[in-house]
């Protein structure tokens, strides 16, 4: 039982500002490069703009607002023509540094004749736009870190997905210090979770066990899932890295989960998931390329769950939290940092925090629930079969 | 966005401990004997000798601080809420 504090007999409210206006600073994944790598410019809505993405001549990923400074044109409906991409409204030619450089029919360019560029970066198959309402540069110290089975032959590629969803991008983040909700929402069984910020770098560790009543018990022959350990860190404010291994009777499953997101306005975002498994004796060839697939239609089932909850919920500022949640406001102190001027990051955002989870009664009360599914599912199948379980 | 306080600090709030082994000092809470949260300050990383020692990559935690968070917790200089 609950112990449930007596006292204070006021109606709690639910207190939400208005969502951010800005869009966080930091590196966000644009998804695959492999996809704006066809010859052809590319819309994105991002950051509450529309931009072009194009590759040019010279094999660059370019990011530019897609609007042309002369007219007005939408770039992402022009054609790439050498390193630049071309108006379809009168052919004016943008080169990847946001400058005119030519207008056929006109003997110069106009001064000032200058648009807004992104920074890119193309890592481990892997397109990344640096986003940055001051205009600076990403410092060396924010960058995504390599992955090294990206690029290793014994790892499957990618398995990647694109969800649009319509809410505030802060849903998506505050899942790492949500421990109790991967159980009722994921049916996964946390039994181990800890959170780390510090920098920029805001990390969860957590293990968790087999649930049974949740998912059909494996065949005979089917190796069988026993548990999970992951360390998964987000790398500013929309990019996480999961290193995530599965413990199965006969063996080891090791992988790379990716969950990044990048905003479309202040109240959608888009989520992406990618996975990459590594192959080893016991998972080799196709069957490695097969888990790959499977965990990913796992994770997207995982983001539908999320999602119904989403867009039904109420944004809350001042959640009511009990002893056995994560830390949701030191996370949400982190995340500011992202959202204000460098010179105004204070150093509680940034100082490193620390927040382990007594799992005891969350595990004994789920494992009560498991016992109990698991009962009436017996009970069930023996009515409608009318033989005992 | 305005920072706001966890409302879990109302009840009982974060205290001092400072590392037997290096002297960094940093804030506690423990809202039982396997659950505690850590507030390090730039003083204490700089100070902890594990911190300093680690290489690039997520670091853990500090084992000697660990140790002297849970003498603490023994010695009752920090606050352990009784199991109910």
């Amino acid at each position: 039982m609950t112990a449930v504090e007596a006292g204070n007999d006021d109606i709690r409210r639910i207190e939400a500002e208005a969502v951010p206006t800005r869009f966080a600073r930091g590196w966000h994944c644009l998804g695959l490069s492999e996809k704006f790598k066809d010859g052809k410019p590319h819309t994105v809505n991002a950051f509450g703009q529309k931009l072009v993405v194009f590759q040019s001549g010279d094999g660059r990923i370019n990011v530019l607002d897609a609007y042309c400074r002369h007219m007005g044109g939408d770039l992402s409906q022009g054609t790439i023509k050498g390193d630049e991409i071309a108006c379809p409204f009168h052919d004016w030619r943008w080169g990847g540094d946001g400058r005119c450089k030519k207008i056929p029919y006109s003997r110069r360019v106009p001064l000032r004749a200058r648009t807004a560029a992104w920074t890119t970066m193309d890592q481990d198959g892997l397109l990344f736009v640096w986003n940055d309402p001051e205009g600076n540069p990403p410092p060396p110290e924010v960058t995504i870190p390599r992955i090294e089975g990206a690029t290793r032959d014994d790892w499957t590629d990618w398995v990647w997905t694109e969800t649009i969803v319509n809410t505030n991008c802060r849903e998506v983040v505050d899942n790492v210090v949500d421990m109790a909700h991967f159980f009722y929402v994921h049916y996964s069984f946390p039994t181990y979770f800890k959170n780390i910020f510090e920098g920029h770098v805001a990390t969860q560790i957590m293990k968790g066990t087999g649930r049974q009543d949740t998912r059909p018990p494996a065949k005979d022959g089917e190796p069988r899932l026993l548990g999970n350990d992951s360390v998964a860190s987000y790398h500013g404010p929309s990019f996480m890295i999961d290193d995530l291994t599965y413990h199965y009777d006969t063996m080891d499953i090791n992988s790379v989960l990716i969950n990044a997101h990048y905003p479309i306005d202040a109240n959608s975002f888009v989520l992406h998931s990618g996975i990459i498994v590594q192959r080893t004796d016991k998972l080799s060839g196709p069957a490695a390329d097969e888990m790959a697939r499977k965990m990913s239609s796992f994770i997207l089932k995982g983001f539908d769950q999320d999602v119904q909850i989403w867009k039904n919920k109420a944004r809350i500022d001042n959640p009511l939290l009990c002893e056995e949640d994560g830390p949701v406001y030191q996370l949400r102190r982190w995340y500011e940092q992202f959202y204000v001027d460098v010179a105004d990051v204070r150093p509680e955002m940034v100082e490193r925090f620390e927040f382990e989870l007594d799992t005891a009664r969350p595990v004994e009360a789920w494992k009560k629930e498991v016992e109990e599914n698991l009962a009436r599912k017996a009970a069930e199948l023996s009515a409608s079969t009318g033989r005992p379980a | 966005m305005t920072i706001r306080p966890d409302n879990r600090l109302l009840d009982a709030p974060m205290q001092p401990v400072t590392c037997r082994r290096c002297g960094a000092g940093v804030e506690v809470r423990k809202a039982s004997w396997h659950q505690t949260s850590v507030q390090w300050n730039a003083d204490a990383a700089g100070t902890c000798q594990e911190r300093r020692a680690a290489g690039p990559g997520v670091f853990p935690g500090c084992a000697a601080l660990r140790d002297s968070i849970v003498q603490a917790a023994l010695d009752g200089e920090i606050a352990v809420p009784e199991e109910s």
